[in-house]
């Protein structure tokens, strides 16, 4: 401890010099507001096809790097490290995504002499190769599926293993991740030919075709752990989250607390997330996974290595910011909290807004945004990316915004989700909005039933109709009209911008029949 | 003579001035109101007491709504246009722009409605683009690998007579 007149000396100084966000969209703003509160100035990096994004317009600096392709921009370690260098910043924050559970990249980032805001390289190999993984777990006392994580990887090895563990099984990449070539066989007839498809797509997307089997289970709901731990021995917990809602392995709605844990379930589930942490060796802020099935049960799925997007529902219940404390541990300080600290009020959800169309097999739509209103009130935040003009291209990941409402219980966290989800204006860009809508208003969701499969079972009555009431297309017609009228009889300012509405000519008045 | 044309249907709105506002016929029914433009793109409708408030945007021949929680895309149709031409020729095209991941059509094949044709890859998803309906797969335009922009035909697909 320091005297009493230094530590308050020492606490106005900033944790860094400067931080660079290795990411972008709406994460690297969340990430930029927390370093703006504490003082630290912030560097954003950009592709071509971000030059004049919302992330670079609130960072102090940026720094191109490189072209639209996230390949050679926002996946290019090389071009990444060349930015830290030429800005002078001190740390590198990667967001989720990207490089985040990129070995190699915090080691580079730690070669060059900088602090990486997340576990060191060799926590992110451990947790990134599912068999060791899960090995670790089970060695761990952590409960993990029946299934086979062994080195013996022959296709005969693997059906014998598989028909031990009962159909159906799942089948998964050891290096996967993202649901690729992930495979459910419920029949050793069709076993064959799933593995050798699983094993193709894992070569072809992850260079590496070794496999884990896992019992399958029926209508599995996801719930997650999120931890901290300062890497002196401290590893805390901040309770857990739900995910079930999902759309193709991608997670749609999440709420804090789980609606399906009784008091001692989430004891269980938490200290087992802790368990988990420290068999990994863990630092930094992580999430760990479990699937819950029916009976009760938790298993644990996989760990995830870096700040997740759901993380907001925590912040909402417990007032941490996850991020600051992600700052605070890679500047070496101890966690400055005890789990007596960590003490969740009310109830918190999360929608992710995704540039999709539920009405089109949820195809992503890109485009550019011609208008934008986000919710606000009270117990609602909006992390978002977006911008009046800014461009949805096909490079990135669709996630636009999320909407977290936080209430004193689950029904009013409910009520005013459904109100800032109808006061969410994007146009320009087809979005989930109304998929989302349907989601928080389905009485299966209201109750808290909910499983991963919970988007398929309940698609056709989440799917939006296309055209609005009659009503609108008459405001439609007559708003064309009013514009035009007004643009051409020069009757004081127009406030429309002239250019979305050049086109304009086509909507006359009184021409009618 | 002007439309406006969402998904299947098509609207044929009547737009008449009044003395405090418009008259606007469409689809059967008649509705009075004022419309004012609060800030750019921003409307309100009054109607007696009540008041709406809707959003637009205009591109190209597109305007884009906001009414009651809800986005909407309407486009412009000009008289003589047949309803659905463009979808009714059985060439399943583009819809975003992307990389060609798998094609799983080849020509001769019959195939159902809603059936995977190809998988093209775009924000970092894979995403199945599936027969708009059942026939014969007369030719198949793109390889795996290519990449296609919107619009840009893929396969096209002779109908069951």
């Amino acid at each position: 401890m320091c005297p009493p007149g230094l530590c308050a000396e020492l606490l106005r100084v900033p944790l860094f010099r400067k931080v660079l966000i290795a990411n972008r969209g709406e994460i690297a703003v969340r990430i930029i507001r927390t370093c703006r509160a504490m003082g630290i100035p912030t560097v954003a990096v950009f592709s071509e096809a971000d030059r004049s994004a919302r992330h670079v317009v609130e960072a102090d600096e940026s720094f191109a790097i490189g072209p639209a392709e996230a390949l050679r921009s926002y996946l290019s370690i090389d071009a990444l490290i060349d930015a830290v260098r030429r800005s002078k910043a001190e740390a590198v924050h990667p967001g989720y995504g990207f490089l985040s559970q990129n070995a190699d990249f915090a080691d580079a980032v730690r070669d060059a002499g900088l602090v990486f805001i997340g576990p060191p390289g060799d926590v992110h190999r451990r947790m990134g190769d599912k068999r060791e993984a899960r090995r670790l777990m089970a060695q761990a006392g952590v409960p993990v599926l029946p299934g086979y994580d062994g080195d013996d990887q022959s296709d005969a090895r693997l059906l014998a293993e598989a028909k031990m563990v009962g159909w159906p099984v799942m089948l998964k990449p050891s290096r996967g991740g993202g649901g690729k070539g992930m495979r459910v066989v419920r029949r050793g007839e069709d076993f064959e030919s799933a593995l050798a498809a699983s094993r193709r797509e894992s070569k072809a997307a992850f260079g590496d075709d070794a496999m884990v089997i896992e019992r399958c289970l029926d209508r599995p709901r996801h719930v997650e752990v999120q931890i901290v731990a300062d890497g002196r021995g401290a590893i805390l917990h901040l309770g857990e989250r739900e995910c079930s809602v999902q759309r193709r392995h991608q997670k749609v709605v999440e709420e804090t607390p789980s609606p399906a844990l009784s008091e001692d379930q989430r004891a269980a589930l938490c200290e087992a997330g802790v368990a988990a942490a420290r068999a990994a060796d863990y630092v930094n802020a992580g999430t760990v996974e479990f699937l819950l099935a029916p009976d009760g049960t938790f298993s644990f799925l996989e760990m995830n290595t870096r700040l997740q997007v759901e993380h907001p529902v925590t912040e909402a219940v417990t007032g941490i910011d996850i991020v600051r404390l992600q700052l605070e541990v890679a500047a070496g300080r101890p966690l400055a909290l005890s789990p007596e600290d960590v003490a969740p009020r009310g109830h918190a959800l999360e929608c992710r807004l995704y540039a999709e169309d539920p009405g089109n097999d949820d195809l992503p739509s890109p485009g550019r945004i011609l208008h934008l209103e986000e919710p606000e009130g009270p117990g609602v935040r909006v992390d978002s990316g977006l911008a009046v003009g800014s461009e949805v291209t096909v490079h990135y990941d669709p996630l636009l915004a999320k909407i977290i409402t936080w209430g004193f219980d689950r029904r009013e966290a409910l009520e005013r989700m459904r109100e800032a989800l109808r006061r969410t204006v994007v146009l320009g860009v087809v979005t989930n909005l109304a998929r989302l809508q349907a989601v928080v208003g389905h009485p299966q969701f209201e109750a808290g039933a909910l499983h991963t499969g919970f988007i398929e079972e309940h698609l056709s009555e989440l799917t939006p109709s296309p055209c609005p009431p009659l009503e609108a297309v008459a405001a439609v017609a007559a708003s064309l009209a009013h514009v035009r009228r007004r643009g051409v009889g020069g009757r004081g300012p127009t406030r429309v911008a002239p250019d979305p509405w050049a086109s304009l000519g086509f909507w006359r008045l009184g021409d009618g029949p | 003579m002007r439309a406006l044309r969402c998904g299947d249907e098509r609207f044929e709105p009547v737009v008449k001035t009044t003395s405090d506002g418009y008259e606007v016929r469409v689809s059967g029914e008649a509705f009075s109101f004022s419309v004012d433009e609060e800030s750019a793109g921003v409307f309100v409708l009054r109607n007696g007491s009540r008041t709406v408030r809707f959003h637009l945007a205009r591109e190209g021949t597109t305007t884009h709504l906001f009414w009651d929680g809800a986005a909407y895309c309407l486009t412009d149709e000009r008289e003589g246009e047949r309803p659905g031409r463009r979808h009714d020729t059985g060439a399943l095209e583009a819809p975003m722009p992307g990389r060609v991941a798998a094609v799983k059509a080849e020509p001769g094949q019959r195939v159902a409605r809603g059936e995977e044709l190809l998988i093209v890859e775009a924000m970092k998803m894979e995403n199945a683009l599936r027969a708009p309906r059942a026939g014969v797969v007369r030719a198949v335009h793109v390889t795996p690998g290519e990449m296609v922009a919107p619009g840009r035909p893929l396969v096209e697909i002779e109908a069951d007579p």
